[in-house]
């Protein structure tokens, strides 16, 4: 897959959680599969948007706050392992693709709070017109894919290009998953343990290991 | 008085679109008069645009049911400027806790650790299950709230007591900490233990002091770089 056509795919996707509809698809384990399925592997793809999704599961835009962008990270993500793997180890692979992901998800927060700024001016043009209501609103798709594109962009370039060295720290998927179950708990928790709820998470449990046994 | 199909397409279709030019400044403001307008008659575009152009935020699902109860005011007739931004003011703030506390803080998460630990352990069954059953819910929201906001005007505010709301949320409480618990099952008998028990401590001490989502992710980076240098 071109890294091109793959940078425009993943704005795309990411325009379901900033300027169109939110249906989830943006969702890393979501995205993950679609780039997976790109790449003719679906398992590996589900797998790391799964891992990635555990991270950010909180991410609660309420209000003005602006969260890591846990939607590029997805796409990043699993787009660079799979644009790395083609000439590197896939240990070295999947080191390099979550070091980039979690990276270019604080980038990503960054440049939202940029674009929704930039949209102030939109605004702005819109109370001197605004007979041009259609135009300036839906004119905001605009920073809005840019913004993806010019984060995923370079970022592909450089999975697209680079060779790892071979002294670089490999990730099993054993590791990964340590990293997302042990996130992913800590967010659930946070998010779901109350004192109603106790007894669910200990039946959850008990389920849990009952699966892991047998 | 009804609000008709291709008027009702029109306002759902916009209704999609209502974060597209979010700004710090004016929030949903744009999105909120884009929606209006695709549901007014031609008359009623001026008076809307003068009463509506100020600040707007509200939770993008839930918008809907603004909408509806805002467009029934118009047509009616009998709109009172003052009375209508009051209206907003207040129908904006509840609808936006309620849908960040039942979609962001608990229909969605649940969810998504639902279609984790599918996708894990089943494959594309978790993505796709996800994406079904959560845009059921999304879209119902979406649909019922411009039929019943303009079914019940103003009135619309109560409707935050159905148990779409109450009872969706306590179900997905449950489900959620249900598969917080199962969550145990993604792991291996021969998975290193010791490792993933101070790491879930760490992060939900992290959470509940409330650090900045930005230092938690680059805590994650911390003790990634740890585990794989070690």
């Amino acid at each position: 897959m071109n890294f091109i056509l793959l940078s425009v795919i993943g704005s795309v996707i990411i325009l379901d959680k900033y300027a169109f509809g939110e249906f989830g698809i943006s969702q890393p384990i979501i995205a993950g599969a679609i780039i997976g399925a790109l790449f003719g592997d679906l398992q590996t793809g589900i797998f790391i948007g799964a891992m990635l999704q555990l991270i950010f599961l909180v991410g609660l835009p309420i209000g003005r706050d602006i969260p890591p962008d846990g939607q590029a990270a997805g796409v990043i993500g699993t787009g660079s392992y799979f644009l790395l793997r083609v000439a590197n180890h896939a240990g070295h692979a999947l080191c390099l693709a979550l070091i980039l992901a979690l990276i270019s998800a604080i980038i990503g927060g960054a440049l939202e709070t940029f674009v929704r700024r930039h949209n102030e001016k939109l605004y702005h043009l819109f109370m001197k017109k605004q007979k041009n209501l259609y135009l300036y609103h839906l004119f905001g798709f605009i920073p809005a894919f840019l913004r993806s594109f010019c984060l995923i962009l370079p970022i592909f370039i450089l999975a697209n290009y680079i060779t790892i060295p071979a002294q670089f720290p490999q990730l099993n998927k054993e590791l990964l998953t340590i990293i997302g179950l042990s996130v992913g708990f800590a967010n659930s928790i946070y998010l779901f343990l109350k004192k109603t709820t106790v007894v669910y998470i200990i039946t959850g449990a008990l389920c849990g290991l009952a699966l892991l046994v047998f | 008085m009804r609000l008709g199909f291709a008027r009702f397409l029109k306002i759902l279709f916009a209704n999609l679109f209502i974060q597209t030019s979010w700004s710090f400044f004016s929030m949903q403001s744009m999105g909120f008069l884009y929606s209006l307008f695709a549901g007014a008659k031609k008359d009623q575009r001026d008076e809307i645009i003068k009463t509506h152009k100020g600040f707007f935020n509200t939770h993008p699902y839930m918008s809907s049911y603004i909408i509806g109860a805002t467009l029934r005011a118009y047509d009616e007739g009998n709109v009172f400027p003052e009375e209508t931004r009051n209206f907003i003011t207040v129908a904006q703030t509840s609808f936006a806790s309620t849908g960040d506390l039942l979609f962001w803080q608990t229909l969605r998460p649940a969810m998504l650790l639902i279609a984790a630990i599918l996708a894990v352990k089943c494959g594309v069954i978790g993505p796709l299950a996800f994406i079904i059953a959560y845009n059921v819910i999304h879209l119902f929201h979406r649909i019922r709230g411009i039929i019943d906001g303009y079914q019940m005007g103003r009135d619309i505010i109560y409707i935050l007591k159905a148990k779409r709301f109450t009872m969706v949320r306590h179900i997905f409480e449950m489900l959620g900490a249900f598969f917080t618990g199962l969550l145990i099952s993604l792991a291996s008998l021969e998975m290193n233990y010791l490792l993933l028990i101070p790491i879930t401590m760490l992060f939900v001490l992290l959470l509940i002091r409330r650090f900045p989502s930005v230092l938690i992710i680059l805590a994650v980076l911390l003790v990634f770089a740890i585990m794989v240098m070690v």
